[in-house]
């Protein structure tokens, strides 16, 4: 069964249907002092009849991909438009002749979704650029031979979720975490050996097709409790490095501990931290996708913990963040607090954003927008 | 809002590690080398007014001081910062040679995959030399092929200062980075004002959004203004420069 609503009959009535997606971009230091806009981009959208596609994308910083940011627009836009229409695929296929929906699913990714992604992407620029051609400004600044599209250039993270697949999509740069059950992290998406973290695969690049990497997860197998799209400027920020383990430890116990409006109101900080002074200084987006289970896991004990809210926090010894029983105050000099505190506020007005499937989450009202 | 409650380890700013390969060959003797280490002094500090100025990356440097052979004089990454409070002149080697192959395999090794950081910048090396390499025959070539086949050491940003116009040869140009031209000292008196100008290419390459062609037309512009000759110290080749990092 693929259908996303496949999980859903048999669900308790308290019990969320549905992913939640929560969404925070933030401009990275560095692009505030040289005045660049934010390059990255984020989306969400319905997905099937319950399910749900999310997307981030990291424009090119280099001076060659001058519309990197519409580059960025575009690559989440149309990434959601093609999920939600593998989505609608999915669910009109007949069930009783699937006797293997993984390779199904991950036939449809190799030839429809990104074909149709990179197809629609080169087609969208070269409308925009019709549209709107290069000033003389611009074109100084092009490279000689350049294709209009190199402009535009661009990553794209695409997660599906559908009922019990989750369905994955990756082209350049950045990071997708899974995180099991039990607070250990899955990085479903086959490494790159292009990526040696000095350059990246593009949308722009002349075999952006075969660069993407794709993964189909059956969650009825291997449950998740989230996922994480990131941007690289997430994962550059972090001082670990093998950060999804402690992310993913964090995070399960994190949601054993908060509801999905704290969680929403702490994401903007999290982008925020990571794109500051004291981080990559790069645009930093990220796209959390919790799952029913995690959902419900507030009041839970993780694995191998004890139920006593004083007990000890996870990264006991971390002398950043660790997850104690009670929230404390970060650890940001008092001088950077009021800056902080602004480029906080204008994250959580300007760009945060809460999606829900089928359910609003607890107090969703406050804060974000829901959609 | 000032609670900010983050899963993972924390976060700080990228590296960029800064390698200097310093010719402490038996020719340096003398002048040559109080003039390096004078030059070596006197460009700390740009770095360290860098570092603090930008909010991107954390500067780490590291020495090779080579001769006959490799011997790291700074082995561990540390802060300019700190470098520049202690630092300690390099000395010359007796006797010694301008081996620059095992030079450049000592550098592969502390650039190779498993030695950087992936969040690492894209580094940069340093090479500074009043001579031609005096390997054995296939050294050279062996010891740049090694470092050329990391990642990290291909993509670095690779500049070469000659102590004397004589010592401008064309291993210096394969060793360099295509688009940056090599930095030419006609005098020890010089030798600081390359530094300086090196230092100025590390920094600036690395940062966001910088134009990196006018950047390295800018270090051509001081080539010529020093005598040396930008037609032949700097092909205007594309640059290899195709940062998609950020």
């Amino acid at each position: 069964m693929t259908t996303p609503a496949a999980g859903a009959p048999t669900l308790p009535p308290d019990r969320p249907a549905g992913w939640i997606v929560l969404t925070a971009s933030q401009r990275g230091a560095a692009h505030v002092a040289v005045q660049t806009q934010n390059q990255d981009s984020v989306a969400v959208e319905r997905a099937g009849t319950a399910g749900v596609v999310a997307a981030v994308a990291d424009g090119h910083g280099h001076s060659r991909h001058l519309r990197s940011a519409r580059g960025s627009r575009l690559a989440v836009s149309i990434g959601c438009r093609v999920g939600q229409e593998l989505a609608d695929q999915l669910g009109q296929a007949d069930d009783a002749d699937d006797a293997d929906p993984a390779s199904r699913i991950t036939g449809l990714l190799r030839s429809f979704l990104v074909p149709a992604v990179v197809q629609r992407w080169r087609e969208a620029v070269l409308a925009d650029v019709a549209a709107d051609p290069f000033t003389d400004a611009e074109e100084g600044k092009r490279r000689s031979g350049d294709e209009p599209v190199v402009a535009y250039g661009s990553t794209l993270l695409l997660c599906i979720a559908l009922g019990d697949w989750l369905v994955l999509a990756q082209i350049g740069d950045g990071d997708v975490v899974g995180v099991r059950l039990d607070g250990t992290p899955t990085l479903p998406i086959p490494a790159d050996p292009q990526l040696d973290g000095l350059v990246t695969t593009s949308l722009c690049g002349p075999d952006a097709g075969g660069d993407f990497r794709i993964a189909v997860l059956n969650l009825t197998q291997a449950p998740l409790l989230a996922v994480l799209l990131a941007t690289d400027g997430y994962g550059n920020a972090q001082v670990e490095q093998e950060w999804p383990s402690s992310f993913s430890k964090d995070l399960a116990w994190l949601l054993t501990r908060r509801d999905m409006r704290w969680l929403a109101s702490q994401l903007p900080a999290w982008a925020a931290r990571c794109a500051s002074a004291d981080g990559s200084a790069d645009d930093t987006t990220i796209a959390l996708l919790v799952a029913p289970a995690g959902q419900m896991a507030q009041g839970e004990v993780p694995p191998g913990r004890t139920d006593d809210p004083s007990a000890v926090p996870p990264d006991a010894g971390s002398e950043e963040i660790t997850i104690p029983a009670e929230i404390r105050t970060d650890t940001v000099p008092t001088a950077q607090r009021a800056a902080s505190r602004a480029e906080q506020a204008a994250v959580q007005t300007g760009v945060a954003e809460q999606f829900t499937t089928d359910r609003e989450p607890p107090g969703s009202s406050a804060g974000s927008g829901v959609r | 809002m000032t609670e900010t409650l983050m899963p993972g380890g924390g976060v700080a700013r990228r590296p960029l590690h800064f390698i200097v390969m310093a010719d402490c060959s038996g020719s340096m003797k003398g002048e040559k080398m109080q003039a390096l280490n004078y030059a070596l002094r006197s460009m700390l500090p740009h770095l360290v007014d860098w570092e603090r100025d930008q909010l991107q990356a954390q500067l780490l440097i590291r020495i090779l001081a080579f001769a006959s052979a490799p011997n790291w004089y700074v082995p561990d990454p540390v802060p300019v910062a700190e470098l520049s409070a202690r630092w300690r002149n390099l000395e010359y080697v007796p006797m010694g040679r301008t081996n620059m192959g095992p030079a450049f395999r000592a550098v592969a090794e502390a650039l190779a995959p498993d030695r950087l950081e992936r969040r690492a910048l894209r580094p940069a090396v340093l090479l500074i030399t009043d001579g031609l390499p005096t390997d054995p025959p296939g050294g050279f070539e062996q010891g740049l092929a090694a470092l050329l086949e990391t990642p990290a050491g291909r993509s670095a940003l690779r500049l070469a200062v000659a102590i004397g116009r004589d010592a401008s040869s064309e291993p210096l140009d394969r060793f360099r980075s295509q688009d940056v031209p090599v930095l030419v000292a006609d005098g020890t008196d010089e030798i600081a004002d390359r530094l300086v100008t090196a230092s100025i290419a590390v920094s600036r390459m690395s940062e966001v959004g910088v134009n990196r062609e006018a950047l390295a037309e800018q270090l051509i512009q001081a080539g010529r203004q020093h005598g040396s000759d930008p037609a032949v110290q700097a092909e205007r080749r594309p640059l290899r420069f195709d940062d998609t990092i950020l």
